[in-house]
């Protein structure tokens, strides 16, 4: 804007606010700190801080800020130009040992072993693929600074690590190019999911049957954590104070939730076909969100021939934020019996989700999300947020804002009737054919 | 902070590599990794914009991002301007949106009848 300006942070955020000016061309941004947090505080609270020290440089903060927009420019403030980030050398060399533990010092890894993408593994993973290894692949940032770029050898490096095989590359290659990260800077510590559909899902050897979203079969394993070593070495994402804020962090982002569609055995049509490709085309389909809840605590839902799942699926969405959809993940038992109730397509049973899952105005404005993200949707005129917010506290909205964000897919082992659900939104689907 | 400082994880891998080196790679075999790193943006610097003489007869937007209690962060800065810097005016602004997304309407508004802005705050 050419217009003076301070910015104000709390001192939790010191780091990102730092890093982050400086990532974006203004390494000397005069940023000012108060106490953390500001939520929650009384006016008297706050005045406290107002008129107390900067916790950062000591100084009142008040004197801070004035200065900040006062105070003449330095020689380095005035500077412009441009400044190259180096990553390092292109190799290291060293003993296996010696380099398990400089890949995991450095921040290249998950905190497990991984296997050393050495030259010639990771020759051996780009025969994964017809395409070549300097071949653009995409950009990603985990957080709002500018994204990273990566090839098809940079890809490969973090597949190997993962432990992925040279023909599950492919896949490895479509969720990178989607841009989007596994581990990303949000203090809510989000969860991430894919759903991978196709014949590839059997050549590979997915696992879809018993334990479909468990450690028991090598491509949902090293697929998924490729995400998110990849996340932090072409996207720059997860270090933490960083590009990571996640105040918990999430258990998931080891290896996501990988979900292979039990296509044969579900009675409706795979989720990629809903996307709009055939049946025989591969494809991965990215979900992000919070994390994933089990079905056996919802009302109802002990295994009597009577259940009823999709009133279950509305009692688990009550306790889902609004700001993501939801992902239902059906056992082929429970979708076989929803079809047997009149569900014969997935969009019926959403349908009836979306209209029969509900909460009062009230509860839904007392949602954290709701005031962070929707109520300046609503000030803005955006729907349905504006109507919502012009409703009287005993009306009855949708718990989620489209019916679109309610996805369903089907996988296990059909040893018992039981679905899982995640408070997770789709993203977006990517062609895996593309990347053979 | 020197935008050098963003490389560190390339400087410290360095540094370790070299420390491993000397400690414990010595009547063992070998091996060369790849730097599985991507490939950052250069940064472009953006020469900071020109500070005012004083604030005294100026007018300064406070623009609240929307994360809670931002507003009332910035209505005590309000009051604190209006107990100790009178000559200066104070505009309180909500941004419109949520909080990572843009709204050109209000910078174009603060740079028509602005002279300096404090935006606040994160959490």
């Amino acid at each position: 804007m050419g217009i003076p300006s301070a910015p104000l942070v709390t001192k939790a955020f010191k780091d990102l606010a730092i890093l982050n000016a400086a990532k974006r061309g203004m390494p000397h941004e005069r940023i000012c700190f108060t106490p953390h947090p500001v939520w929650g505080k009384t006016p008297e609270e706050v005045r406290a801080y107002v008129e107390g020290p900067d916790p950062v440089s000591g100084k009142p903060l008040m004197k801070e800020i004035v200065d900040a927009l006062t105070a003449p420019l330095s020689d380095d403030e005035k500077k412009s130009g441009m400044v190259s980030v180096s990553v390092g050398p292109p190799t290291f060399t060293d003993t296996a040992d010696n380099l398990q533990e400089f890949y995991l010092n450095n921040g290249y890894t998950d905190f497990l072993p991984i296997i050393i993408p050495t030259e010639e593994k990771v020759d051996a993973m780009m025969k994964g693929t017809s395409h070549k290894p300097d071949e653009a692949v995409g950009k990603m940032a985990a957080g709002a600074y500018p994204a990273w770029s990566y090839n098809v050898r940079q890809v490969a490096a973090s597949a190997v690590m993962a432990g992925c095989r040279p023909e599950y590359f492919p896949i490895v290659l479509a969720v990178a190019s989607s841009g989007i990260a596994s581990l990303f800077s949000s203090t809510n510590s989000f969860a991430f999911a894919m759903v991978v559909n196709g014949p590839i899902r059997d050549k590979l050897e997915f696992n879809y049957g018993i334990g479909a979203l468990g450690p028991f079969a090598q491509p949902n394993a090293t697929i998924g954590r490729a995400w998110t070593i990849l996340s932090k070495n072409l996207g720059n994402g997860g270090i933490a104070g960083d590009t990571y804020l996640g105040s918990l962090g999430n258990n998931l982002n080891y290896n996501n939730v990988v979900i292979a569609e039990h296509e044969d055995a579900s009675p409706w049509v795979p989720f990629h076909v809903q996307r709009g490709f055939k049946k025989e085309e591969n494809v991965v389909s990215l979900f992000r969100g919070l994390g994933v809840v089990p079905g056996q605590v919802a009302r109802g839902s002990s295994a009597n021939e009577n259940v009823q799942f999709d009133y279950q699926m509305s009692d688990l969405f009550s306790t889902f934020t609004g700001f993501f959809g939801a992902l239902i993940i059906a056992d082929p038992l429970v979708a076989a019996r929803l079809k047997e109730q009149g569900y014969d397509t997935k969009e019926k049973l959403v349908d009836w989700l979306y209209k029969n899952t509900t909460q009062t105005v009230k509860d839904y404005k007392s949602r954290n999300y709701a005031y962070l993200f929707d109520y300046p949707r609503a000030l803005r005129g955006d729907e349905p947020w504006a109507s919502w917010y012009k409703m009287p506290d005993d009306a009855l909205i949708p718990h989620f804002p489209h019916a679109s964000d309610i996805n369903i897919v089907v996988a296990g082992g059909q040893t018992n009737a039981y679905p899982q659900a995640g408070n997770l939104s789709y993203g977006v689907s990517v062609s895996i054919d593309k990347w053979m | 902070m020197s935008p050098a400082l963003l490389a560190t994880t390339a400087t410290e891998g360095q540094q370790h590599a070299t420390a491993a080196k000397n400690s414990f790679a010595s009547g063992r075999d070998k091996i060369t990794g790849v730097n599985p790193k991507g490939t950052p943006p250069a940064i472009q610097l953006i020469p900071m914009a020109p500070r005012l003489d004083t604030l005294n007869g100026k007018t300064v937007y406070l623009v609240d991002t929307g994360f809670h209690g931002s507003d009332v962060l910035l209505h005590q800065i309000e009051a604190w301007f209006g107990r100790n810097m009178p000559g200066t005016t104070v505009v309180f602004r909500r941004k419109a949106g949520p909080y990572m997304e843009d709204d050109p309407n209000l910078w174009k508004e603060i740079k028509a009848k602005g002279n300096a802005v404090i935006m606040a705050v994160g959490h």
